[in-house]
């Protein structure tokens, strides 16, 4: 009994395969048929493909030794931070790599992993408002534009069920970064966002689709990649990455320390860095590529599209969430809490 | 039809006010006829059994009288009041069920003072005739019991007194004492009798056994496939009985099928088609036309001889069982015309008779009963 | 008996083999019979309950962080006004669902057990179990399109001439959602406590004197009570530990137990020893509920032997 307490602690064993399957976990709309059925012929391997739909479940699940058929992971930016101090990812062999020098020069050193030791960026977008044009009354350009229209919009808004995205949105609107560890300035975005949130209809992740084309809901605060998906499916919904700046995101390609089959991670992720290969999935699934190479041979529609690819003025003014401490994880959590039980 | 029937039952000695009346009452369940057109009257203090074979509609009948049924046809009266729109619950009789139907979620007390809660009396009138029920039907000492700590027969008193506290002016009894073992059977069947004379409330006991039917009861209707084959005092029903079924089901009797074939001045002459000869006390209810017939003779009006006797019927047979049994010997006697009667001797310390022992079986021709062959009967109404 | 009461015993002889030597001894039957659900039972609810109980123990412990000691601060925490306020709000939604249920189920049940054609009686009860039989994601997410502003249930106030409703994301939207979710099984509770029920109570309650009335509160009530507890019992377990009912029709102030014990294990606090405090309380609970049914069904069993 005495001994589970270490094992939360202790990284699972490193599990060994069949060489001809590569087992890859990632977010739904990552990967399709066609990408996977070019890998497998040119390489003869084959691919399964796990869908996990939070970091916390694909974490949790590494971590119990649930994912040890994984050699592939596509941990967010923070997550990465987390997973390497928790022993559960790989160093990066970067002679083993081709095309790494392809991204683009935000994602050459991120924060979250300096020098890209343990990830390789796949994916990226922004957090931002998705909005029915018929209900809302303008339109928003600015977090700031939920608190000055709330008896308008009141009870037809949804925010994102996450407490660092959506505390960090009082954070920005009274600021501060995302990123901050100050008690006094969290308690501010905690007074900030309580004033909005009898407007609040629900805190959602998913689920806000039928009711924001039934016009039911006026605006969904949505990662860029479900929004932009959205707005193409419907022409009055448009999606804005506010003005003074937001949260943004990158998902990665990692190799797990129990990885059964690192030689075919390798080549999956040599695959995916491959210009031509890239350019066909970002064509196919509309994702922010991290691939500068792969970027430059887009049609102009797609390269110019400013809310797959916002200019470089709103990126600067953004910021990626990253982990943080202890402590200050914790009064986040009380004072989402309190936001969610208000 | 009526006339069929040979009346010979005299009128009840009861005589008083009618506290329940059934009209031509009908009862069919999806079209199966359970009564068919009772036309009864039971007076006020009388006990009054409906006995019959089970089927044959006598717990339908009180089932109709106590309002848990409605008739198809016909209208039920207590006390001269039609029944026909008054629900059970106002009506003023009181049930104890065969399933004794106690509420096990309450204690002795309560299941007997539920009706006088109900009725909203005060609570000292409550307790008092609960403990006078409880004492009536001596279960002083239970009133704090769950129903099922109690044995048969104390569930049987509960019940009982749990109706007789509302002082109804019908008692029902639906099958009482059928659960309860022989013994305890008959010490019930002396407390309801003792209860009836206490009380003098109108009991209708519905029952299957004769024996307790015949005890306890001023009048008995004896039921047939949803019908009354007789109303009569137990001796009515027992000495005179009307039809073939009644004879049969009320003790033991020797049916011989025949025909009546004519009057010898004081007798009638009835002849088997085995050829066996019976001769009857004339009656003057009984058409001396030819017309088939049942000849009832009971077991215990037959008497035996090893020589010729003198008597009005007389035949000739063979010993073909005997049983022991203590008061009486049970024998058979095999005619030689083929038919086997029983009989039943009393045991005065004789030596029994061996079997295929030739005898003479013997009895005067008023020991006779002549029922008509034509069945069913209608009843022509049982009262005065 | 000549089995082995353990199905991964690893010697293949050794159940015939302990039967043998040891037949004679009374024990061994009870043994034999107990041992798999046994064992069962100590495999996959006794540690896993004790390994959640030893977590909860260790203030802080989080995922991936050394341990300290034991001690009561996760449960000290659960003391805390917003924590309490979610407790409460989560017991709040399991009676008012609970009672729900009863109100809606016991007059269907009534109708189903008593007044139904007998021939149509396991066709109605089947149609009223069938929802069980699609997944509580599914039926929780129909209301949304129900309950939702421009749903089904304002487009018929609307027909109607009534002022549109806000339903969706409020509290009323999960008790609704909630009593959706577990009235089939409080109407099937209720079903089989009603059949069982001895309509000559009724008869004699009726001969004593008692209208329809005086007769559901005196005798069907209490005669059923057992399996009215039973069933509400049943729900409020279930809707105290419900989780997508709230999460999808709860809106912005529907936390509850079970959301906030999910996100200190999936949440970015990956609070360990918080959640297991918080489970901790929740399995006490339902074990609480639990052992309130056993004893109501103790009772009827012992009135159903006496009859």
């Amino acid at each position: 009994m005495a001994n589970c307490r270490q094992n939360l602690t202790r990284p699972p064993v490193t599990g060994s395969g069949d060489p001809n399957t590569l087992h890859i976990y990632t977010w739904a709309n990552y990967s399709d048929d066609g990408l996977i059925a070019a890998f497998t012929e040119r390489t003869g391997i084959r691919v399964v493909v796990d869908i996990f739909d939070s970091n916390e479940i694909m974490q949790t699940k590494m971590r119990a030794g649930g994912g040890a058929a994984y050699s592939i992971l596509y941990p967010s930016d923070y997550v990465v931070s987390e997973m390497v101090g928790d022993g559960l990812l790989s160093a990066i062999d970067h002679s083993r790599l081709v095309g790494l020098e392809n991204l683009k020069k935000q994602w050459q050193n991120p924060t979250y992993d300096p020098g890209n030791a343990h990830s390789v960026p796949f994916n990226w977008g922004t957090t931002g408002l998705l909005y029915n044009r018929d209900v809302t009354p303008g339109s928003p350009e600015d977090w700031i534009f939920l608190w000055d229209n709330q008896d308008a919009l009141s009870r037809r808004i949804t925010l994102l069920d996450d407490m660092r995205e959506t505390l960090g949105v009082a954070l920005k609107v009274l600021g501060y970064s995302y990123n901050t560890t100050d008690p006094a300035q969290i308690e501010a975005a905690y007074g900030k966002l309580r004033e909005l949130q009898p407007h609040i209809a629900a805190f959602k992740t998913t689920g806000f689709e039928n009711e924001i084309l039934a016009g039911d809901l006026s605006i969904s605060m949505a990662y860029s990649s479900d929004a932009i998906a959205l707005t193409l499916e419907d022409e009055r919904l448009d999606y804005v990455i506010p003005a003074s700046g937001t949260s943004l995101w990158t998902d990665t390609l990692a190799i797990p320390t129990s990885a059964p089959n690192v030689d075919a991670a390798y080549q999956w992720i040599n695959f995916l860095l491959e210009p031509e290969v890239a350019k066909a999935a970002v064509e196919r699934l509309l994702f922010a590529t991290a691939n500068q190479a792969a970027f430059d041979l887009l049609p102009d529609e797609i390269r110019n599209n400013d809310q797959l690819y916002p200019p470089d003025e709103v990126l600067d003014r953004s910021e990626g969430i990253q982990s943080i401490d202890t402590a200050s994880n914790d009064l986040f959590d009380r004072f989402w809490t309190e936001i969610t039980s208000a | 039809m009526a006339q069929t029937v040979y009346s010979t039952t005299p009128a009840p000695a009861t005589e008083g006010s009618v506290d329940v009346e059934l009209r031509g009452v009908v009862k069919h369940f999806d079209d199966e006829p359970a009564v068919q057109g009772l036309d009864l009257r039971i007076y006020q203090g009388e006990f009054f059994s409906i006995l019959g074979p089970s089927g044959c509609g006598k717990t339908t009948t009180l089932r109709l009288i106590a309002g848990f049924e409605t008739p198809t046809e016909g209208e039920v009266l207590i006390q001269g009041v039609n029944m026909g729109r008054i629900p059970a619950h106002r009506r003023p009789v009181n049930t104890v069920f065969q399933s004794y139907a106690l509420f096990d979620h309450m204690t002795v007390r309560d299941n007997i003072a539920f009706g006088l809660k109900i009725k909203r009396l005060p609570a000292n009138q409550v307790r008092e005739r609960v403990l006078d029920a409880l004492r009536l039907v001596r279960m002083e000492g239970f009133a704090d019991r769950m129903p099922n700590q109690l044995s048969g027969g104390q569930k049987q008193r509960v019940a009982l007194a749990r109706a007789l506290v509302n002082r109804p002016a019908v008692m029902l009894l639906d099958e009482p004492l059928g659960a309860l073992d022989l013994k305890l059977r008959k010490q019930m069947q002396v407390e309801l009798s003792t209860l009836h004379r206490q009380l003098g409330i109108t009991f209708i006991l519905v029952t299957h056994d004769q024996e307790e039917a015949l005890s306890l009861s001023d009048r008995i209707a004896v039921m047939n496939a949803g019908r009354i084959d007789q109303i009569g005092t137990p001796s009515d029903i027992y000495d005179r009985p009307t039809t073939p079924f009644v004879a049969d089901f009320i003790g033991d009797t020797n049916l011989l099928h025949g025909h009546l074939e004519g009057s010898d001045g004081t007798v009638l002459r009835v002849v088997t088609p085995s050829g066996l000869k019976v001769l009857v006390q004339q009656h003057p209810e009984i058409p001396p036309e030819p017309h088939p017939v049942v000849v009832s003779v009971r077991p215990e009006k037959i008497r035996l001889s090893a020589d010729f006797p003198t008597a009005d019927n007389c035949y000739h047979g063979q010993i073909s069982h005997v049983m022991y049994l203590g008061t009486h010997i049970h024998c058979g006697v095999r005619l030689s015309s083929g038919e086997t009667l029983t009989v039943l001797l009393a045991n005065r310390g004789q030596a029994l008779p061996d079997l295929d022992t030739p005898m003479y079986a013997y009895w005067a021709a008023e020991d006779v009963r002549l029922l008509s062959a034509e069945l069913p009967l209608p009843v022509s109404a049982g009262n005065p | 008996m000549a089995e082995s009461p353990l199905p991964s015993s690893p010697a293949p002889d050794w159940g015939s083999h302990l039967a043998q030597t040891l037949a004679p001894q009374r024990w061994l039957g009870p043994v034999a019979m107990l041992g798999p659900s046994g064992l069962w039972l100590f495999l996959l609810l006794v540690i896993p309950t004790l390994l959640i109980l030893e977590i909860s123990l260790v203030p802080g412990l989080r995922l991936g962080q050394p341990a300290g000691g034991y001690g009561l601060g996760n449960y000290l925490q659960i003391l805390e006004p917003v924590y309490l306020r979610v407790m409460g709000r989560s017991l709040a939604f399991a009676l008012g669902s609970t009672l729900l249920c009863l109100g809606l189920g016991f007059p269907v049940a009534y109708w189903l057990a008593l007044m139904s054609p007998k021939p149509w009686r396991n066709l109605l009860v089947v149609a009223f179990i069938l929802p069980l039989w699609t997944s509580s994601l599914l039926r929780a997410y129909a209301w949304t399109t129900i309950l939702r502003p421009s749903g089904v249930l304002n487009t018929l106030f609307g027909v109607l001439g009534l002022p549109s409703q806000t339903w969706l994301n409020t509290p009323t939207a999960v008790l609704i959602g909630l009593a959706y979710s577990f009235l089939p099984y409080m109407v099937l509770i209720l079903y089989a406590s009603l059949e069982k029920l001895d309509t000559r109570l009724l008869e004699a309650a009726a001969d004593l004197g008692a209208n329809p009335q005086q007769r559901f509160w005196k005798i069907t009530v209490p005669q059923t009570l057992p399996g009215i507890a039973a069933g509400c019992l049943l729900v409020f377990i279930a809707a105290l530990g419900d989780f997508v009912v709230p999460t999808l029709l709860g809106g912005a102030s529907s936390m509850n137990i079970s959301r906030l014990i999910y996100n200190q294990f999936l949440g970015p606090t990956r609070a360990w020893g918080f959640g297991s405090a918080l489970s901790m309380v929740l399995i006490l609970a339902v074990s609480l509920a639990i052992a309130l049914l056993l004893k109501y069904g103790d009772r009827s069993t012992v009135t159903e032997t006496s009859q």
